[in-house]
């Protein structure tokens, strides 16, 4: 179910007063769980069994590896693990994209095959929780953490439904801890809880959906080319839709989780103050980066083996970064280009360390222009439906349209595309190196009262399309 | 040092639990200001809507619908099932219906739809037995699939539990609030603001259909009063006709338009004959339409290019306003009857349907004969 529809609301309040009824903490975990499994099935209820087998199956293999000291064995209980997690990761959401390869790739050498038919649904939230299960099982195998006792909170890591469908990707050690003692939330973590829900509710139903959707759907859409002008309105008002989006999704899910006493890791920094690349990703998905690097890049060897090897590390893990969130060459392309921005910085940063120049306010906000100008280039590839469409997009916003380009947004979509940018770069260029906590510490109460009040009412009037959130996708 | 999952001491390599840190303040009195500023704020917004002669009225939702065709899966022997587009859902008033024939019609009429399509569906489907009404709108009939509200049939096909609830949920808030309404959402009353300047080289967009009616439970819709009471609104309606009509695209070659309608001919014999062998019957209905509206239809679909052949082809009855004075009744807006003639235009329909069935010999027992 998705956090912006009533079926959450009536959901949210049930589970609680259940939580904080009198009853033992083991009863209050297993309500969790069961809450979690409804919440899940409320999209598929068979889809729950995918859940079932990701938990039982990282549940038996970390505790063997855990019991084994023989490497063969670590190694081969690991991949079931792997198998297990990435084979139902690949049937299910990449199974059509690898046949549809094969059929090209047996095409152009000459073989005539054409891939079956692939109506494959694709279980939502399936590329976090199976992340979230591996990372158990990874992190005992690499020796970073033990085995828990108790398969009631293991089950409720995985499925722990603030978190269960589009993260963060909570980490076994951030979040199993947390279900080992009683937990209820004090008053004031309930209703900064509930402010932090509002916040994410205000930018998906207003910012993401109501303010910059119509504008991205319009060009992104359109069956002719457009101009420079409705190319790059188009491209901005994506980039603050799907962060809008998915910054909206995770700061409701901490807001929940904190509602009921646990607490989330942040998932997003204000990441269009980013200076750099590698600034952009240590405040765009932190926890999907996080990951992939802990699991993925130092793995691989990270920074350890040479400036050549740092580079490709770095570009595997962008690449497969970029089709973990989808199963499109797009999704690969845009994942290549940060990892070449990545590498083209770390060779920047190498060969001009120390210099004057760097310090300097004008320098710093340069770079951050250039920094959100580049990243506005990939979301081209992450958002067109194609790559023709993406090129048609890039050579506009480079100033070279193409012929017949036409304009596509009307004046009330211009305004509002620029105007919300505008306010979403001021806002996070001021917060770049504070915390939404700092700054609502220092608010006086009336002031918190009428921006809250005003995102609440923001929310109920713009009514909301009950669109699903970007990421349930991927 | 090796950390646990058993424990929250961070350990090397991992990520320990973080606890979030809470605002200092004094929580309880924000809170209790927020929510006093909320309902302030849309107490004055209902209020102001009220005040432009909205009132509450059920959504009309992709849901509700899905919630309407459900009914047709429960395999009622002698079901009624409207579809067509809005002038179906308009016309009509369901309980003046039942009050004819004992039986409450399943309106699936969507607005600015094609209802071919949904005849096929039915035809395929085996629970459905009953007795068919067709509403036809000329034009909309030759447009690809179903057309403006084909997202409410695939809702029906993939409509998850979640979903489903949330339409349950829905309900009351739509029938409390005025406001609540597809309408009156804050970024669609921004957008068509008088104050935003045309822009200079985008191509003309016919303007949005505005709000025009007034919906029930059972998805019976009346028109909007309004629309009939103010001028200045009566014109924005039939201003946005005009603007969506003139600027259709351009119909294809008239060879390619006559296999194309050839094809739908034989679509229709094929559902009909599907309905009619599991013992249901299909009629049609071509509501009233006026002015300008009826010029264009006549214009781009005469009634003996396009609604002979289909009574023909489906070798069904079928009932035409401009046969029946009882039916020629107030359009204010040039396509949708006024409220206040949906009973005559209703109880008229059904005696028509009657008649012209018996002199085919058929009783059906939706239609109380």
């Amino acid at each position: 179910m998705l956090f912006n529809s009533l079926t959450f609301v009536l959901f949210f309040a049930l589970v609680l007063a259940l939580h904080h009824a009198p009853l033992p903490w083991t009863v209050k975990k297993g309500n969790l769980l069961v809450a979690s499994y409804l919440f899940y099935a409320a999209w598929s209820p068979p889809f729950v069994l995918l859940l079932w087998l990701s938990t039982i199956l990282d549940w038996f293999v970390a505790k063997a590896i855990f019991r084994t000291e023989v490497v063969t064995r670590r190694r081969a209980l690991l991949a079931v693990s792997m198998l297990g997690n990435l084979g139902m990761l690949g049937y299910f959401k990449y199974g059509g994209f690898l046949m549809e390869n094969w059929a090209a790739l047996m095409s152009a050498i000459g073989v005539t095959w054409s891939a079956p038919g692939w109506s494959i649904v694709l279980p939502v939230g399936i590329s976090f929780y199976t992340f979230q299960t591996m990372a158990y099982s990874l992190d005992v195998y690499l020796r970073r953490a033990e085995p828990t006792t108790t398969f009631l909170d293991f089950a409720l890591f995985v499925t722990f439904f603030p978190q269960l469908v589009a993260g963060p990707i909570v980490r076994p050690t951030q979040l199993i801890p947390q279900f080992q003692a009683p937990v209820r939330a004090s008053r004031d973590q309930f209703l900064w809880g509930l402010a932090l829900l509002t916040l994410g509710l205000f930018e998906k139903t207003v910012i993401a959906d109501g303010a910059l959707a119509p504008a991205a759907d319009a060009v992104f859409g359109a069956a002719t080319a457009v101009p420079f002008s409705d190319a790059w309105l188009g491209t901005l008002a994506f980039s603050g839709q799907i962060f809008s989006d998915f910054a909206g999704y995770s700061t409701a899910a901490i807001g929940i989780a904190l509602c009921l006493g646990f607490s989330l890791p942040d998932n997003f920094r204000f990441p269009y103050a980013a200076i750099g690349f590698s600034d952009f990703w240590r405040r765009w998905h932190i926890s999907l980066s996080t990951w992939l690097r802990d699991y993925l890049y130092i793995p691989l060897g990270g920074n350890r083996k040479g400036w050549h090897r740092t580079q490709l590390n770095l570009m595997v893990t962008m690449l497969l970064g970029g089709l973990w969130h989808g199963a499109a060459w797009t999704f690969v392309v845009w994942g290549g280009l940060h990892g070449l921005y990545l590498g083209v910085e770390r060779w920047l940063t190498g060969r001009f360390r120390g210099a004057r120049i760097a310090g300097t306010l004008a320098f710093r906000v340069g770079l951050g222009l250039l920094t959100y100008f580049l990243v506005n280039l990939t979301w081209v590839f992450f958002r067109a439906r194609d790559f023709p469409a993406a090129w048609r997009m890039i050579r506009a916003m480079l100033g070279f349209p193409p012929a017949g380009a036409a304009l596509v947004l009307a004046t009330h979509l211009v305004v509002t595309v620029l105007v919300v940018i505008t306010g979403m770069l001021l806002v996070h260029g001021l917060m770049r190196n504070r915390r939404l906590e700092e700054v609502a510490a220092r608010a006086p109460g009336w002031l918190t009262a009428v921006v809250w009040a005003g995102m609440l009412f923001a929310i109920l009037i713009t009514q909301g399309s009950g669109n699903a959130f970007i990421y349930f996708q991927f | 040092m090796r950390s646990s999952t058993s424990s929250s001491d961070p350990g090397l390599d991992t990520e320990p639990v973080i606890l979030r840190d809470i605002p200092p303040g004094r929580w309880a009195r924000t809170v209790m200001l927020t929510v006093a500023l909320v309902v302030a704020a849309i107490g004055g917004w209902e209020m102001y809507w009220r005040s432009q002669q909205v009132v509450p009225a059920y959504g009309n939702s992709d849901g509700q619908w899905a919630e309407a065709r459900r009914k047709v899966d429960e395999g009622r022997p002698n079901a009624t099932v409207f579809i067509g587009s809005s002038r179906t859902q308009f016309d009509f008033r369901l309980s003046v219906w039942e009050e004819e024939t004992g039986i409450e019609p399943i309106q699936l009429a969507l607005e600015g739809s094609n209802p071919l399509p949904l005849l096929t569906d039915l035809a395929r489907d085996e629970d459905f037995r009953g007795l068919l009404l067709v509403g036809i709108t000329p034009p909309l009939i030759f447009q690809p699939g179903i057309g403006l509200r084909a997202g409410a049939v695939e809702h029906y096909r993939t409509e998850t539990p979640s979903e489903r609830l949330g339409t349950l949920l829905s309900y009351p808030l739509e029938a409390t609030f005025a406001f609540y309404n597809f309408d009156l959402k804050l970024f669609t009353v921004l957008a068509r603001q008088p104050w935003w300047p045309e822009r200079a080289g985008l191509p003309y967009q016919p303007p949005p259909v505005r709000k025009i009616e007034n919906m029930r439970r059972n998805r019976d819709a009346d028109l909007w009063e309004r629309v009939e009471t103010d001028p200045e609104y009566n014109a924005i309606v039939t201003s946005t006709w005009k603007a969506i009509l003139e600027n259709l695209p351009p119909p294809p070659p008239p060879d390619v338009a006559r296999k194309a309608f050839e094809d739908l001919l034989a679509q229709v014999t094929r559902d009909v004959e599907a309905i009619r062998a599991r013992g249901g019957e299909v009629v049609f209905v071509r509501p009233p339409s006026s002015n300008w509206f009826r010029e264009f239809e006549a214009r781009v679909a005469p009634r003996e290019r396009v609604w002979e052949p289909l009574l023909a082809a489906a070798n069904a009855v079928g009932v035409h306003f401009e046969d029946h004075p009882e039916l020629q009744v107030p359009t204010p807006e040039w396509s949708h009857i006024s409220s206040r003639f949906e009973e005559q235009f209703t109880r008229a329909v059904v005696r028509i349907l009657r008649k012209q069935l018996a002199e085919r010999g058929i009783h059906r027992p939706e239609l109380g004969s």
